[in-house]
């Protein structure tokens, strides 16, 4: 196949999106920051900006899994928040840590039945199970408290050699998203399943003998693993079970998805565009607060990003 | 020759309607069986459940003898039977390779996807119908003729004994239909069974062996197709003799309505001039892609022409005309469009006839007025038009081809306009609906309205039409009385036109 540069900054010929003007846009702001600032470029920083920005990463992996069917999940937040919440119950780690992800594997079954077998829209299947998940996160936790397991809190506090712990660990979970998305059948049918929807041929992966339900439900199942991945990960960094900890990050994982090229209608995404995506927003972050920037004014300029970046995208739907 | 598949008393409902009634079908090795029928007599049904997309109600399979029980699409292509549908079935956003093996990808002793097999047999399969695509593209860059062959090459590739071609050459023009016939006649010499679905007789008579013909989801009859002559094939189909196919041509020409001058197409090309009179159906006939869609899309600002005048009763519209609201501007001086697809330019397949058709009517009012639901109107236009349907509440996408093509016809009929331009007025039409049409357009005119209709097939053009222009290379080079028009004639003027502007 020809990639060549421009192929890849327009993301055409390709399944993968326009991930090439993501990374021109972090690469700029890393510039920047490097002229405008003496606290950035420092291994120091830039390893905890990558660590900071692992739960981001993590659960927008999960989110790109459901985009690329066509779907969305917008249950991602609640599920973290959930995951922080139980396992800062008192029991031990070597029940609480199945424990979450057991949890989080039946709230994506829930929502891959609902929309697979009810026929109910994304949205309102997930958001359906946000506020039910919430809800009992708050009756578990009304307020942050309690004590997680001391292992967790190990497991993303130490580091190796200058490096913190969570940019391994990052790196393990990218590296199984990469198998699971490119080095599995399971990703290819993802794809199929996307561009058919994409396309407007719902059951074109279906008529190939693709199991097409059985693979969307357990995307669903796998958004909501990956969000509990990122919530045992907050769980150390924060200590305890906090409700509010997972707050938004139903949008900002569906910000870093869009922002790294992969298109919402399915079929057409990649992992490195959606780790970029997550850079992205980590890196304007980090960045403004060096720079003094007022959090109210970061936001306004996450959008402003957010539409420019997207809007430079053509939003072609593939092969029509 | 032996039955390798037996289709026994097929029976299959949706909902309340009967789609298949006891049908029985025989598939012999080493033949090509054409299926017949009007639109919506259930054909699709029929090798749908073949391929294992419906489950019959009642009825068997058997293939080799023995019987089949196919739940999935999976089942079928397990089972040797493989199917190109009608349309949309490859993944536009995977590579060629990918779309052949998907659903069956070999593995790597990781379990990865195994690319170099996946793309050496993919080069292979390509390579036996004589294609040199790079099995690594994306299958959103390839033509519609190339994805055509690219799911005949997944046939092969996946060693079906059966192959179910769905209307394979609706999209495809003369030169790939070729291709495609001497593909399916060595799959054939093969020992394939092979499943023909068309509404081009010409094709029929070419190809294929035996024929079978449906008819409201009842079988008619199986015949050799050397035993069978066309109108006796029609006649199974209709269930009548079609005598008259075509209206006469009678009506009176009336005063100017469309005139064309020096109308240069491209930069390169011979202006064009012509002219339309009320009560006359004229037709842009040549050979296909000679720019007979961008004469006629010029006419409505999809297309800048490069220079020239058009006049519609009389007055001169304002070049050039604007690409987004060149349509809006012309239906206010009584002009409809009617797109080539209807599926995708057309009609809106989700929403109610009754919808598709107010939209016409609606169209000349202003932007914000009540909308009226018209119902008296619709309702007379769906019994006029003889539409099949539930109501007018039925949406669109649920219809046959051929009511579907009544819809996007009776919103323009219904909103009252002088001058219809009509490409391709019965494209995927079963030859009642197209009988039908036919008159409807002609009704038209005799109550003084205009068409100008472009069509691949030329036989419809000579029977439907008053006057006849030829377009060769962007522009006219013939012009004549469809009375007297044969297809030989077309043929030679748009060739010779050809020729003359070459020298």
């Amino acid at each position: 196949m020809h990639r060549s540069l421009f192929n890849i900054l327009s993301g055409r010929n390709t399944r993968q999106g326009l991930w090439g003007l993501p990374l021109l846009v972090a690469l700029l702001i890393s510039l920047w920051l490097t002229v405008e600032t003496t606290q950035f470029a420092t291994a120091e920083n830039l390893f905890n900006l990558v660590a900071q920005a692992m739960p981001l990463i993590i659960a927008a992996i999960g989110q790109l899994v459901v985009v690329l069917i066509g779907g969305l999940d917008l249950s991602v937040g609640s599920v973290i928040s959930f995951t922080t919440a139980v396992l800062a119950l008192d029991q031990p780690a070597i029940v609480l840590i199945p424990a979450v992800f057991v949890l989080a594997a039946f709230i994506g079954l829930i929502n891959g039945l609902a929309i697979t077998r009810f026929n109910v829209h994304p949205i309102i299947a997930t958001l359906s199970t946000q506020y039910i998940v919430l809800g009992v996160t708050r009756i578990l936790r009304p307020v942050s408290g309690g004590t997680v397991p001391e292992i967790v809190i190990a497991a993303v506090s130490g580091s190796f050699l200058g490096i913190p712990y969570p940019v391994f660990w990052g790196i393990v979970v990218i590296l199984a998203a990469w198998k699971l998305l490119y080095g599995s059948r399971y990703g290819l049918h993802l794809f199929a399943i996307g561009g058919g929807i994409a396309s407007g041929a719902e059951s074109a992966a279906r008529n190939f003998g693709v199991a097409d339900r059985r693979n969307i439900i357990l995307a669903y199942v796998v958004c909501s693993c990956f969000a509990a991945v990122a919530g045992v990960f907050l769980a150390g960094r924060i200590v305890s079970g906090d409700p509010n900890v997972g707050l938004l990050f139903e949008l900002d994982t569906v910000t870093a998805v869009a922002l790294g090229g992969t298109q919402l209608s399915g079929g057409i995404g990649s992992l490195h565009g959606t780790v970029i995506g997550a850079l992205v927003m980590a890196l304007l972050a980090n960045g403004m607060n060096l720079a003094n920037v007022s959090p109210f004014v970061q936001t306004a300029i996450k959008g402003g990003i957010l539409l420019a970046v997207v809007g430079l995208q053509s939003r072609k739907k593939m092969g029509l | 020759m032996t039955n390798l598949i037996e289709m026994s008393h097929i029976s299959k409902a949706f909902g309340g309607s009967k789609a298949l009634h006891s049908v029985s079908l025989d598939l012999k090795t080493g033949s090509v069986h054409a299926l017949m029928g009007e639109n919506g007599a259930g054909k699709s049904t029929l090798m749908k459940i073949l391929a294992g997309v419906h489950q019959p109600d009642s009825g068997e399979i058997f293939m080799n003898g023995e019987k089949l029980d196919l739940k999935s699409p999976r089942d079928a292509l397990d089972a040797g039977i493989s199917t190109v549908f009608q349309e949309h079935s490859l993944l536009p956003n995977l590579s060629i390779a990918e779309n052949m093996f998907l659903g069956r990808e070999p593995t790597t002793r990781f379990g990865s996807i195994d690319y170099r097999v996946m793309s050496s047999q993919t080069a292979k399969a390509l390579g036996e119908l004589g294609l040199t695509l790079d099995p690594s593209q994306l299958v959103s860059n390839l033509t519609i003729a190339e994805r055509q062959f690219v799911e005949i090459a997944h046939c092969i590739q996946a060693d079906a004994s059966v192959l179910i071609l769905d209307e394979p050459t609706a999209a495809l023009n003369a030169a790939d239909v070729d291709v495609l016939n001497r593909n399916i006649r060595r799959l054939r010499d093969k020992g394939k069974a092979v499943v023909y679905i068309s509404h081009r007789m010409e094709e029929i008579f070419e190809l294929c062996d035996t024929v079978t013909v449906l008819k409201d989801g009842a079988l008619v009859g199986t015949r050799m197709v050397s035993e069978i002559t066309t109108d006796e094939l029609i006649a199974m189909m209709v269930g009548r003799e079609l005598q008259d196919l075509f209206p006469d041509r009678t009506g009176d020409r009336g005063d100017e309505i469309l005139r064309v001058e020096n109308l240069g197409i491209t930069e390169t090309s011979q202006p064009l001039s012509l002219t339309l009179h009320k009560g006359e159906i004229v037709a842009l006939a040549g050979l296909e892609g000679q720019g007979q869609q961008r004469f006629l899309r010029s006419l409505i600002g999809r297309y800048h022409p490069f220079a020239g005048t058009i006049s519609v009763n009389g007055k001169a519209l304002k070049m050039p005309l604007s690409t987004s609201a060149g349509v809006r501007h012309l239906q206010q001086l009584k002009v409809g469009f009617v797109p080539e697809d209807r599926k995708e330019e057309g009609l809106f397949l989700a929403l109610p006839i009754a919808h598709n058709i107010a939209i016409g009517l609606h169209s000349r009012r202003p932007e914000l007025a009540p909308a009226r639901p018209y119902r008296n109107v619709i309702a007379r236009m769906m019994e006029v038009m003889n539409i099949k349907a539930a109501g007018p509440s039925a949406p669109v996408g649920s219809l046959s081809g051929g009511n579907q093509q009544k819809v996007l016809l009776g919103r323009y009929l219904a909103a009252d306009l002088d001058l219809l331009l009509v490409e391709e007025p019965t494209r995927g039409v079963d030859i009642g609906a197209k009988s039908e049409i036919y008159h409807l357009l002609r009704d038209f005119t005799r109550k003084g309205g205009a068409v100008l209709v472009l069509s691949r097939e030329t036989i419809e053009l000579i029977g439907l039409c008053d006057r006849i222009y030829v377009v060769h290379h962007d522009t006219i080079v013939a012009e004549m009385p469809a009375a007297q028009a044969t297809e030989h004639k077309i043929l030679d003027a748009a060739l010779m036109g050809g020729s003359t502007r070459q020298h």
